[in-house]
């Protein structure tokens, strides 16, 4: 008889890789608020509807014939053996052989299909969602939290509708032996039905065990890759100091105790074999005894015997059931952390169009909030087109929500943000787009190589343009030093935090509309570059409306007024030299700037 | 134990797996004896259930029937013991073999980035740890699958081959016929595994950076762009996943015929078995080995090779990969003396600690634009000097250049007279220290950390290092030599502080600090350069402020196309870049060409 070896990986089977990439599951980020589960996998199964039933028609089908196969097996063993009726009895069980293979291939070639057909879908849903989203998606899910939801608990999501079908047909097996064991004789059923129990309570309080210590096997895992982490950050210290093989002992040291994790995982895992090899076969050699009994006293025939040996077989299943309606659970609350993604209202956009202009900005009545406290308060503010504005203030006083607001990456909570004229929602996404462009102080770079991530954008602007772009952001000289030049790949790109800063702001250049949104690029750039491109502000690009996020008094200096925020209010809105003679203001730079010369600033 | 294998596979993630099996041979093989153990109750189940009929029911004797059976559960009872024999030795087969993988990982990531000095990809690193997981299961999951169905079989069939010989011949065509339609389509679904598998990282990949860039993909407008290449990705998967559903269809065919056609055979066989003398006992019995032994064994078989095998071979893949990357080339000094395991005989003997840098030139690759270009310098034992210039024009380059980090492609640079390719390694360590910006702290006592760079360093010594550079307060705050730190407790300053430390503490005369006080503030950074100066050696500092220009002896400016050396005075008339750099906040009109020609340039020496 067979030993149970599916426990050694059942239900930890790398055929779900990235329930492990996952973080664990944690409470939904706004319980209650999202879309129910249940309606996502309904909405998913009607989605892949055709090979849904055709999964449920074969997996049923498969179901049944495997469950009336004991009975057909033991008339034909019995006719075979007193001669009677044998050849369609044979060709019956032919005839079932036949539609086992043919349903159960079905039922495969289905289910792998819809699953695959819904998992895709769900995730194209939640991206295109996620996008639509814009950044409000990164105010409610943290990264690694964004992407758990949208790949790995998508992949469960997309499995349901497959797990739901299979769970209610291996229903049909393991209710269906039990009672075939009844009308082959009642006491065969009462001898399974006390023995089933103790089997059932013997494996789920295993499970409960062994997750223990996976838990602590994982903690120690996690320590491991912590070690390895820790020490890449400090590659070029290892690098230098030729410790490559102590760092490599520091790395392993926990190594032992995983291995020590390890052997105790494995001795539940085999306390939980022993006893499956050991429990399904004492029940089938009870029923045998029972089953013995009757047979000899002539109740039942030599087949019923066998068909009884199967059927416990087949009831036996039961504990898969238990199995696969925990994963089924697994799956819904896999679809119920993707749905609330998709849950989420997402920003709307007009159709408007921009009328001539270079770039007014009003702010009207602006007032921002982040869960009820404001953070931005009734901001009433005119930025003349063409104007070079600084935003000015401590850290923590809306200035980088003020520079947001401009380009949609947040909307106002009250009041309302207006580019030459047009209210910021009426305005088409492209339009919008193609008149605002940033600089962040620490961008996301985006693309295969680095021409891509300076042209990522709605159009891909033409090579000399993109060289331009980086020539003005002080970046054409460090890419020529690349591997290869602008064609490097961005991965393959070893590049400091200014450096990245100024790819990011030749993307903003390469793209530059009527509104530049300068969101604190200064902070790791020297003096010269910084003034280099300060000249190119005022120069190449003085025919638009700029805003800078300004930390050092020179940027302000340099401004044709500045914006003074304190505590999420505008304070006072005048050229640098007048606001000057206040303490407070000077204060701000002295906060932000503790350095003794000009290139001082941090680099991080 | 050495592998004694003739047969060496190619491919180096196979090679691997044979491997590690033939270094525990021994354990293998302790393993399949076991299983035959537990492969009892399937030898003998069968026999068993056509006694206790034969002999017991069907003859009047219950009691016989029950003997029979007790006998059954006691073989069941051996079958459990054997299991277990088994599975504790697959754990001692399965739990080194991933202790080996962890080291791998760890010695190849390592080895990596001491070469190159710089990952970029921490989040795959950090990935990779649980990828050697994967392993573990799938590996112990084959192992095991293929153990079970290849005792379990042979045990049934001899089985059956002792109670009904001719009904072998029924069951073993289509068995065999199911298991070469399986072996058929197993490559074409390695293959689609394959490529989902693949895909589904892809897709993971690129979820990961969207995520992460969100506001630069709304800020940019670039969500078609984003949507299309996410799009990609996930239909590549899907595709994938398809392809190998319906292969799938093959292997449920394979499974099907081997599980179910023997049965029926054995049916249309039966009338004439029993006509041959086989009794009502042996024909339940024969059956019994088929459904109880063969059919759930060959289920196994497929289902469990089909699924984890892919997901071994790939992810094994990976992670030899990963560990194992080539370098790219040009930039590596790699430690070759001590990897290739002789000392030379002649070993050129260093002077002093003069660093001299003769006609240097550097390049990432050789298409790219050279970082350094034609470079001389000579620093005499005990100057102090100052490399100043733009962000990205260089100098940390420079300082990798000077230390041995990077190999330049034209030129030699020499430390003590004795080119830096041929200092033995640990020599070099003890007689040059690079501190980078990005300050290593790790896990640790305070004490190990400071000394990581000087073993034998005493209490007195260390003491004298931590007032030195100014750390005192830190320290003690922390708890003194014998305290625990954590990195991520501690500020980007303190950090600096505890390798400045180090790097006061460490043997070497030749000191390079790379930006590393940018952290402090200008205070302390002062206070700890000027311990460096003072310091009996050579000091090199990519500065980072101007007053560390200042209180150099001499300072290098690069900008970019060439170099310029002298002191602060001096460079103040040369120099418009570093009149520019010391700029105090006044605009100066920066005109890109033609900086005023220079007394020194291109011959820049002591």
């Amino acid at each position: 008889m067979q030993p149970p070896l599916n426990t050694v990986s059942e239900d930890r089977s790398p055929a779900h890789p990235h329930q492990r990439y996952d973080t664990p599951p944690r409470p939904p980020a706004g319980a209650g608020s999202g879309l129910p589960p249940n309606r996502l996998i309904l909405r998913t199964v009607q989605h892949v509807g055709g090979w849904t039933c055709l999964l449920s028609g074969a997996s049923l089908i498969f179901a049944g014939a495997q469950t009336v196969f004991p009975a057909v097996l033991g008339r034909a063993v019995d006719a075979a053996l007193t001669g009677h009726d044998w050849l369609p009895w044979l060709v019956g069980c032919g005839l079932l052989v036949g539609l086992l293979i043919l349903s159960d291939a079905l039922s495969d070639l289905a289910g792998g299909t819809s699953t695959a057909r819904a998992t895709a879908w769900i995730r194209r849903s939640a991206l295109d969602h996620v996008l639509a989203l814009g950044t409000r998606s990164g105010r409610r899910f943290e990264t690694g939290d964004l992407v758990a939801r949208m790949v790995g608990n998508a992949g469960d999501a997309g499995r349901a509708g497959t797990l739901l079908v299979r769970a209610v047909a291996a229903l049909v097996p393991a209710v269906g032996g039990i009672v075939a064991l009844a009308l082959i004789d009642p006491w065969l059923c009462l001898t399974f039905l006390v023995g089933a129990p103790v089997l059932l309570v013997l494996v789920r309080s295993n499970v409960r065990d062994a997750s223990e210590l996976a838990g602590r096997y994982l903690r120690v895992q996690g320590n491991v890759a912590t070690r390895l982490v820790d020490a890449l950050t400090g590659a070029r210290t290892i690098a230098a100091a030729r410790t490559t093989a102590r760092e490599r002992e520091r790395v392993l040291a926990p190594l032992s105790e995983l291995h020590a994790a390890g052997m105790g995982m494995w001795r539940v895992q085999i306390r939980m074999a022993a006893q499956q090899a050991l429990l399904v076969p004492l029940l089938q050699i009870a029923v045998l005894a029972v089953a013995g009994i009757e047979f000899g006293q002539g109740v039942i025939s030599a087949g019923q015997v066998l068909a009884a040996t199967q059927y416990v077989g087949l009831a036996a299943g039961v504990s898969s059931v238990v199995n696969s309606v925990a994963r089924l659970a697994r799956a819904r609350a896999a679809a119920g952390r993707t749905a609330e993604v998709l849950a989420e209202p997402p920003a709307e956009y007009g159709t408007e169009r921009l009328p001539e202009g270079r770039g007014r900005l009003e702010f009207r009545a602006v007032t921002v909030r982040d869960t009820d406290v404001p953070v931005l308060c009734d901001v009433n503010l005119v930025v003349p087109a063409g104007a070079l504005a600084a935003v000015v203030g401590r850290s923590g006083s809306g200035k980088s929500l003020l520079a947001g607001l401009i380009g949609r990456l947040v909307d106002p909570d009250e009041g309302q943000v207006l580019l030459d004229g047009v209210p910021l929602p009426e305005l088409a996404r492209h339009e919008l787009r193609r008149a605002v462009g940033y600089g962040f102080e620490r961008p996301a770079l985006i693309g295969d190589t680095l021409a891509d991530v300076i042209a990522f954008g709605p159009e891909r602007p033409e090579q000399p343009v993109l060289a331009a772009a980086a020539q003005a952001a002080c970046a054409d000289d460090f890419i020529r030093r690349m591997p290869r030049g602008y064609r490097t790949k961005l991965v393959e790109a070893p590049m400091s935090g200014g450096e990245m800063q100024r790819i990011g702001l030749a993307r903003a250049f390469a793209h530059a509309g009527r509104v530049l949104v300068l969101d604190d690029v200064a902070a790791s750039l020297d003096t010269v570059t910084e003034h280099h491109i300060r000249q190119v502000l005022t120069g190449a690009l003085a025919d638009r409306t700029r805003l800078i996020i300004a930390h050092r008094a020179s940027t302000a200096a340099n401004a044709d007024f500045v914006i003074w925020l304190v505590g999420g209010r505008v304070r006072r809105v005048a050229p640098h030299h007048e606001l000057w003679s206040e303490p407070a203001y000077r204060e701000v730079f002295a906060q932000a700037d503790p350095s003794d010369g000009p290139w001082a600033g941090g680099t991080e | 134990m050495t592998p004694a294998t003739p047969w060496r596979p190619r491919r180096p993630h196979w090679r691997l797996l044979v491997d590690v099996l033939c270094k525990r041979r021994v354990v293998l093989a302790r393993m399949y004896g076991w299983s035959v153990v537990a492969a009892v109750p399937a030898f003998l189940s069968g026999r068993l259930v056509a006694a206790a009929v034969d002999h017991g029911f069907l003859t009047g004797h219950p009691e016989a029937g029950f003997g029979w059976l007790g006998l059954m559960a006691l073989s069941a009872l051996v079958g459990a013991a054997g299991t277990r024999q088994t599975f504790l030795r697959l754990a001692e087969l399965v739990e080194p073999f991933r202790d080996e993988l962890v080291d791998l990982v760890v010695s190849g990531v390592l080895r990596r980035c001491s070469i190159r000095g710089d990952v970029a990809d921490t989040a795959g690193v950090a990935r990779l740890t649980r990828q050697v997981d994967m392993v573990r299961e799938s590996f112990a999951n084959i192992l095991m699958v293929t153990q079970a169905f290849l005792v379990t079989t042979t045990s049934a069939l001899l089985g059956l081959l002792t109670l009904v010989p001719f009904a072998v011949a029924l069951v073993l065509p289509p068995l065999l016929i199911s298991l070469g339609l399986f072996l058929a389509s197993l490559r074409a679904m390695a293959t689609c595994q394959r490529t989902a598998i693949v895909a589904d990282e892809g897709i993971a990949e690129a979820v990961t950076t969207l995520a992460g860039g969100l506001r630069d993909v709304l800020a940019c407008g670039g969500e078609e762009q984003v949507q299309a290449a996410v799009g990609r990705t996930i239909a590549t998967q899907e595709g994938a996943a398809t392809r190998l559903a319906r292969l799938t269809t093959l292997r449920t065919t394979a499974l099907g015929i081997g599980a179910w056609v023997p049965l029926v055979l054995m049916l249309a066989g039966s009338p004439w078995l029993v006509a041959h003398g086989a009794t009502t006992g042996a024909v339940l019995g024969a059956v019994t080995y088929v459904s109880m032994g063969v059919r759930p064994a060959l289920q196994i078989l497929i289902r469990g090779v089909g699924d984890s095998g892919m997901w071994l071979l790939v992810t094994l893949r990976r992670i030899v990969e990963a560990a194992d990357l080539p370098v790219a080339a040009g930039d590596v000094v790699e430690p070759r003396l001590e990897s290739a395991g002789f000392t030379p005989t002649h070993r050129p003997r260093p002077d002093g600690s003069a660093l001299e840098l003769h006609s240097v030139t550097f390049a990432y690759t050789p298409q790219a634009d050279p970082v350094i270009r034609d470079l001389n310098l000579f620093l005499p034992y005990d100057d102090h000097l100052a490399v100043v210039g733009p962000s990205g024009v260089g100098k940390s380059t420079l300082a990798a250049v000077m230390a041995g980090l990077l190999r330049a492609q034209a030129g030699r640079v020499l430390l003590g007279g004795v080119e830096l390719g041929e200092w033995e390694s640990q020599q070099l360590v003890r007689h040059r220290v690079l501190i980078p910006q990005q300050a290593y702290v790790f896990t640790g006592t305070v004490g190990e950390n400071l000394a990581y760079l000087r073993h034998d360093a005493t209490p007195a010594e260390i003491d004298e290092a931590i007032d030195a550079v100014g750390a005192r307060e830190l320290i003690e705050r922390l708890g003194g030599c014998g305290a625990h730190v954590a990195p991520a407790a501690l500020s980007a300053a303190e950090r600096q502080l505890i390798t400045l430390t180090r790097a006061y503490l460490s043997p070497a005369r030749l000191v390079i600090l790379d930006e590393a006080t940018c952290h402090l503030d200008p205070a302390a950074d002062s206070r700890a350069e000027r311990a460096f100066a003072r310091r009996p050696g050579t000091l090199v500092v990519v500065a980072h402020r101007i007053s560390s220009a200042m209180r150099a002896k001499r300072v290098l400016v690069l900008d970019g196309s060439r170099a310029l050396l002298g002191t602060h005075d001096e460079l103040l008339t040369w120099s418009e870049l570093y009149r520019d750099l010391v700029g105090h906040w006044q605009p100066i009109e920066y005109a890109a060409a033609s900086p005023s020609p220079s007394p020194r340039h291109g011959d820049i020496s002591g």
